[in-house]
């Protein structure tokens, strides 16, 4: 079962993969919507929108500008979320803290998708040479072959990205969440303020609004006062 | 000269093919495979021989823009190649035009739809996500799509009928400004968001609601630590481990 849990959430990678850069851009790679498709896939939507909520907090401020490559959020979300349903049913650990232990594994390791997408950038250097080539030979048509070309390239980058965070955090996770599960378990609910409160600070800090911290500090002030006064 | 004007089925094909246009994206010439892919059926439609030749060579320099805003640029550049295959001279040259406008409409994209639109589509549904609602992704996939394929689909139309007016029409839709405005109510939304996990969560801990209001001057910090290169991701890890610590204390 945890290897057929694993391919179904690879297809999700896959195809939330190329969303994120090399084709549509409809934003299914974004964690709010990768994670709760690939817990709907492995038929836990639950697990899936909390792994969501924590990646989207933490990552929603890093932005793709120009040739800046941000971290690789969109398989940071799905292989969380198939550690949290396919190892945690596995181990019989599945629930809240093994979801986060699942989302602080695949964290660190997802950096290696910026080591993927740059390589895949570099290694679409020779479809543009390969492309010229065609234009001198008078090939037209090859020289849009060479274009989509480059979509396998993304797709294998996704799909190396995938496999490590799953494939590491597997070993990782098979050690160390015996022995974490029960203190994570009496801190979960931090947790998750945690990265809310990380997540909001990242936004406000990259935002570029010059008003932002007074905003921010009215509009909390008067959301948590109105909730304690009710 | 034979009138030569690009018939819709065709229009729709290279409407589809702009959502292709980052496949081949590379650290050299960034977009330049894919902008020439989204134009290739338009090219050949206007010219043969030589001039096709020299059409496609003028397409595979050197380009980069918003991957939405690039549809006004394509549409621009379609009325263009119609105008140079009919022989009518513009005021702008072809190439001229694309790298004069594919920076700021690149710093509009970025700031309107990468700092706008797209953080406040995920406030919002992250306060159905968090009440446990499964329509948060497809809240989110709403609110974000739909200025994406206006832009996507009306940009390139417009392009076409407009031409290098296309910059004008852009000028009215005063991007910048809505993207200010976009990202102060997202803001707002993150501070209402930050405040309703803060109480929530206080009270499932048992913890004076007082004590909440400590969570902003936090955030502000953490803020501000960013700001100055902390990696968020390290300060997850600090926190995470001072929290384990503590609980383990006390």
């Amino acid at each position: 079962m945890l290897a057929a849990d694993y391919f179904l959430a690879g297809a999700v990678s896959l195809v939330a993969g190329l969303d994120r850069t090399a084709a549509f851009q409809f934003m299914l790679s974004r964690p709010i919507v990768a994670a709760p498709l690939t817990g709907w896939v492995l038929g836990a939507p639950a697990t899936g929108m909390q792994v969501g909520i924590l990646i989207e907090l933490l990552w929603l401020g890093r932005l793709p500008i120009g040739a800046a490559i941000p971290p690789d959020d969109t398989q940071v979300a799905v292989g969380a979320t198939a550690l949290a349903i396919g190892l945690g049913s596995f181990l019989g650990l599945a629930g809240v803290p093994f979801t986060l232990l699942a989302v602080f594994t695949a964290l660190p390791i997802g950096k290696i998708g910026q080591v993927f997408e740059r390589l895949v950038r570099q290694r679409n250097v020779r479809l543009t040479q390969r492309a010229e080539l065609a234009l001198a030979e008078g090939r037209l048509r090859g020289i849009e072959a060479e274009h989509l070309w480059g979509l396998s390239h993304f797709a294998l980058a996704s799909l190396a990205t995938y496999s490590v965070i799953v494939g590491a955090g597997s070993i990782i996770l098979y050690f160390l969440a015996p022995l974490l599960i029960e203190p994570v378990s009496e801190v979960a609910g931090w947790f998750r303020l945690l990265f809310v409160l990380i997540g909001t600070a990242v936004i406000l800090a990259t935002m570029n609004v010059s008003r932002a911290m007074s905003l921010f500090g009215a509009s909390f002030a008067t959301a948590f006062l109105m909730l304690w006064l009710l | 000269m034979e009138e030569r004007v690009l018939p819709r089925k065709l229009l729709g094909l290279i409407l589809l093919r702009t959502f292709f246009l980052q496949a081949s994206w590379n650290f050299e010439k960034l977009q330049n495979l894919g902008f020439f892919y989204v134009l290739a059926p338009a090219l050949r439609f206007f010219y043969t021989g030589d001039d096709l030749s020299a059409a496609c060579r003028r397409h595979l320099e050197y380009f980069n823009t918003h991957p939405y805003m690039a549809s006004p640029v394509v549409g621009s550049v379609l009325a263009l190649e119609e105008k140079n295959c009919r022989g009518e001279k513009s005021y702008l040259g072809i190439q001229e035009f694309k790298r004069m406008v594919m920076a700021p409409y690149a710093a509009m994209g970025d700031a309107f739809f990468w700092g706008g639109v797209r953080p406040a589509a995920a406030g919002v549904s992250l306060f159905f996500a968090i009440r446990g609602s499964y329509w948060a992704p497809v809240i989110f996939l709403v609110l974000y799509n739909v200025p994406h394929l206006y832009f996507r689909t009306v940009g390139l139309f417009q392009g076409y009928a407009r031409g290098l007016k296309v910059v004008e029409l852009l000028q009215r839709r005063r991007l910048p400004d809505m993207a200010i405005r976009i990202k102060e109510g997202t803001v707002v939304l993150l501070g209402g968001l930050c405040a309703y996990l803060t109480f929530f969560t206080l009270r499932e801990e048992s913890v004076p609601a007082g004590w909440g209001f400590a969570a902003a001057p936090a955030a502000l910090l953490v803020g501000r630590l960013v700001h100055r290169g902390i990696s968020p991701l390290l300060q997850v890890f600090i926190a995470a481990t001072l929290l384990l610590t503590l609980n383990r204390i006390f």
